[in-house]
């Protein structure tokens, strides 16, 4: 039995997730592997004293609502409309299939995930380079509010 | 946004796919581990959903035979995720450690072997990524003796049934 950080953990995750995803080689993957980090990595951030990525969400979704969400609720609901659960659950009763834009839902997953890395352990990493460097070639102006390239 | 239809077993085959790959490569064993975990929480299902005995239910009835009680499903499964790192690898709460302790190659093969098991029921073994994980098993796990020692069992553990 070895004894491993969390931090660790979930840097190695992420670090699979972001080649499979660049790679196009199984976003599926990418999804389950960067949403486990990413439960990790926000929890690493708040334990720090600091903001993570659902932080800022939940913000923005105040300033529209004016209410402030509450934060597992948020969680399940952001983890939901990206179908992490989907990916590594099934219960009895629920569908054979989902239904899902599987590019955005990895980039947003591995993006939210990298984010949150990068507030804890900093940018110097070789997989947070190589996010940058796809994004750069892929999505040099971010997605439109269909989530296709602008 | 383009939305498309994924079977729910399309998912679990290349999340499991993915997970035997990685192994093979002595890449990540995290991965390995969290990628053999998600696909068993949907094969566990589908198995049930086909009328066949998933992995968890065969080792309830293993509880039973060796300490006269049957754990619910939900119980045992957590159990298993617990004991296969899966849940330390994708959770983390507030009062949790910083650190866990995980034997990670054990349990990388262990994972998989949990969810290889539930996807045969499904879609047998004749596929590239799961005869080259049962082949490796057989070799490296001396499947001969293995099965020797499997068939001096008694006839009711061999054939655990609800």
């Amino acid at each position: 039995v070895n004894t491993h950080s969390k931090l660790h953990i979930a840097t190695s995750q992420l670090r699979s997730a972001v080649f499979l995803f660049v790679s196009d080689q199984d976003r599926i993957s990418a999804i389950t592997l960067a949403g486990a980090a990413d439960v990790i990595l926000s929890r690493l951030l708040l334990n720090e004293g600091k903001e993570n990525f659902s932080d800022h969400l939940m913000k923005k979704d105040a300033e529209t609502t004016g209410i402030v969400p509450e934060r597992g609720a948020h969680g399940r609901a952001v983890n939901n409309m990206l179908m992490i659960n989907a990916l590594k659950h099934m219960d009895p009763g629920d569908d054979d299939y989902v239904e899902m834009d599987l590019f955005v839902s990895a980039l947003a997953t591995v993006s939210k995930a990298v984010a949150n890395y990068v507030g804890v352990a900093g940018d110097d990493a070789d997989f947070v380079e190589a996010l940058k460097l796809w994004a750069r070639i892929h999505v040099p102006k971010g997605l439109d509010e269909h989530g296709d390239p602008r | 946004m383009v939305n498309n239809r994924y079977k729910k077993l399309d998912i679990a085959a290349r999340q499991l796919e993915t997970a035997v790959s990685m192994f093979f490569k002595g890449q990540d064993r995290f991965s390995v581990i969290t990628l053999a975990g998600a696909a068993s929480g949907i094969l566990t299902q589908l198995v049930i959903n086909a009328g066949k005995q998933p992995f968890v239910d065969y080792a309830r009835l293993y509880h039973n035979e060796l300490f006269g009680s049957t754990p619910s499903r939900q119980k045992y499964n957590r159990h298993i995720n617990d004991r296969f790192g899966i849940n330390a690898l994708k959770h983390h709460a507030a009062a949790d450690t910083s650190t866990v302790e995980v034997a990670e190659d054990d349990a990388a093969e262990s994972a998989i072997t949990r969810a290889m098991v539930d996807y045969i029921e499904l879609r047998g073994q004749r596929e590239p990524f799961v005869v080259t994980f049962l082949n490796w098993m057989w070799v490296s796990r001396d499947g001969r003796k293995m099965m020797d020692q499997y068939e001096t069992l008694p006839k009711k553990i061999k054939r655990l049934k609800k």
